[in-house]
C-alpha cells in the first residue's frame, strides 16, 4: 500500500473525530435525555434511561461515528448504577442511616456540569467584542484571528439533530427498495456538500427532514447526514428551532446577515 | 489646574486614544495633580453623559478600564461594511471549558476534564491560542500539572468589568431551576 492510501485512511478518521467533538459528550447526552423524557433529575428511571443511552450509540455507530471511550465508560457506569439499583438498600448498623443512593454520585456529577453548562450559556450571550461591539480601528488588536477548526458557538442541542434524522432513517429502512445497480455507486460527502449548499441558497431556508428527500437508500442518507454536520462545522450553515420540538430548520450564512 | 469641563475632555481624548482599557491608575498616574477622587467623578460623568446622548457608541467598563465601544444594535452594519472583520467564532465544546476556567480558576485540565467528562484538550490549546487563558504555575500534586486562568483579553472580549462581574453561581442556580421547575 503507498503511503498515500493510508494518508487517505488518517483523514477519514480525524474526520469523524472533529464531527463526534461537536457533540458535548456524554454528560451532555445524559442531560438531553432526562429532558427529552421529562424525567426528575434527582429520581432517574436509570433502567429506561441506560436502554436509550446505549440506542444513541448504536446509532451513531451506524452513521459511522465512532464512539470514543468517554461514552462507554458512561455507558458501563449506567449499568453498574442499574444493577446496584436491584439489589436491596442495606440499613448500617446504627440503623438509622441509609445507605446512599447508588445514584446519588452520579447525579452530583450531572448537576455540576449543567452548572458550567449553563454558564457557558451565558457566556455566550453576553456582548461580544468582534461580533456584537467593535472598537475603533476594529482589527487594531489581532484577536480575531483565522478561525481554527472551530465551530461557531450554536444555541442548538445537536442531541436533537440525531433524534429528527434517526426517525427518518428508521422510516426510510422500512420502505426502502432494493436498488440493484451493476455500477457500484460511490457517493462522497464533497460532492454531497455542493449539492445542499446548492438546495439551501435558493431559499431562504429549508426544513431540515426535506434535505433528505432525494436519498433513496440509506447510504445517501447517512452520507447527507454527515455533510450537514460537517457545513455546520465549518459554518456554512446554521440551525433555527423555535421551540424545542419545533421544527429545526437550516439556513445559509451568508443569508444571515440582511 | 483645568477646569472641571476641560479635566473631562482630557480623559475623554485619552480614552479615545488609547489601545486597551484605560485604568483610573493610568489616568491618575498621568494627571499628577489632580485629586484622583475628581477623575472618578468626571469618568462617572462621562459615561452617564455617553449612556444618555444615545450615540452608536458608548464608553463601557472594561476589564477594571474604560474604553469606547460601538452599541450592539448596529453590529450588522459593521460587519457588513468591512468585509475585512472575521467573525468571532468559539465552538460550544470550548465555551465550556472557558466558562469551568473562569469560574473555578486556577484549575487543571484534569479537573476541567472531570466536570465535562470528556477529553478537552483541543479546547485547552485553542483557548492558550486565543489567549483567553494562560498558564497560573503548576499544582502542588503528583505530576505538578498547569494551572490555568483567564486574561484580560476574556474580559475585554466577554465585556466584563472584571472576574466578580461574571454572572453569580446564584443567578445560574436560578436559571437551573427555572428550566426544571416544571417537574
Amino acid at each position: 500500500m503507498t503511503t498515500k492510501g493510508k494518508k487517505g485512511i488518517e483523514d477519514v478518521e480525524s474526520a469523524y473525530s472533529v464531527r463526534l467533538e461537536m457533540f458535548n459528550g456524554p454528560l451532555d447526552l445524559l442531560l438531553h435525555l432526562i429532558k427529552k423524557n421529562e424525567v426528575d433529575i434527582y429520581d432517574i428511571p436509570i433502567a429506561k434511561i441506560t436502554e436509550q443511552y446505549l440506542e444513541y450509540l448504536e446509532f451513531l455507530k451506524t452513521v459511522n461515528l465512532e464512539i470514543v471511550g468517554e461514552y462507554m465508560s458512561l455507558a458501563a457506569e449506567l449499568g453498574y448504577i442499574k444493577s446496584r439499583m436491584l439489589l436491596p438498600r442495606i440499613k448500617d448498623e446504627e440503623g438509622g442511616q441509609e445507605e446512599e443512593d447508588p445514584r446519588e454520585e452520579l447525579v452530583r456529577r450531572l448537576l455540576e456540569y449543567e452548572k458550567y453548562r449553563n454558564a457557558a450559556l451565558e457566556l455566550g450571550t453576553m456582548e461580544i467584542l468582534g461580533k456584537d461591539v467593535f472598537l475603533a480601528g476594529y482589527d487594531r488588536k489581532e484577536m480575531f484571528g483565522e478561525p481554527l477548526k472551530e465551530t461557531e458557538f450554536v444555541k442548538f442541542d445537536l442531541w436533537s439533530l440525531v433524534d429528527t434524522f434517526s426517525k427518518i432513517y428508521e422510516k426510510r429502512k422500512k420502505s426502502e427498495t432494493k436498488e440493484i445497480s451493476l455500477i457500484p455507486q460511490i457517493y462522497t460527502i464533497e460532492e454531497r456538500k455542493n449539492q445542499v449548499i446548492k438546495m439551501i441558497k435558493n431559499k431562504k431556508e429549508i426544513l431540515f427532514g426535506d434535505l433528505f428527500k432525494g436519498d433513496k437508500n440509506r447510504m445517501k442518507l447517512v452520507i447527507t447526514f454527515l455533510s450537514i454536520l460537517e457545513l455546520l462545522k465549518d459554518g456554512v450553515l446554521d440551525i433555527y428551532q423555535s421551540t424545542y420540538k419545533g421544527p429545526i430548520k437550516i439556513i445559509h450564512r451568508d443569508k444571515n446577515v440582511q | 489646574m483645568f477646569s472641571r469641563s476641560s479635566l473631562s475632555k482630557i480623559i475623554e481624548c485619552l480614552i479615545f486614544v488609547s489601545e486597551d482599557p484605560l485604568t483610573i491608575q493610568e489616568i491618575s498616574s498621568f494627571l499628577k495633580d489632580v485629586d484622583k477622587k475628581k477623575i472618578i467623578d468626571a469618568l462617572d460623568e462621562l459615561q452617564k453623559f455617553w449612556a444618555e446622548m444615545e450615540r452608536g457608541f458608548v464608553l463601557s467598563k472594561i476589564a477594571e478600564g474604560y474604553q469606547f465601544r460601538t452599541r450592539s444594535e448596529y453590529s450588522q452594519y459593521i460587519v457588513e461594511f468591512n468585509k475585512e472583520i472575521k467573525k468571532f467564532r468559539l465552538s460550544k465544546a470550548s465555551l465550556e471549558v472557558l466558562a469551568i476556567v473562569a469560574y473555578k480558576q486556577p484549575v487543571t485540565k484534569i479537573e476541567v476534564e472531570k466536570i465535562r467528562g470528556v477529553d478537552c484538550s483541543s479546547s485547552v490549546s485553542m483557548l492558550l491560542e486565543r489567549r483567553f487563558i494562560e498558564t497560573a504555575g503548576r499544582k502542588e500534586v503528583p505530576g505538578k500539572p498547569f494551572l490555568y486562568k483567564t486574561t484580560n483579553l476574556f474580559l475585554e472580549t466577554f465585556g466584563l468589568k472584571n472576574l466578580k462581574d461574571l454572572p453569580t453561581v446564584k443567578e445560574i442556580e436560578k436559571m437551573k431551576q427555572d428550566l426544571t421547575e416544571h417537574e
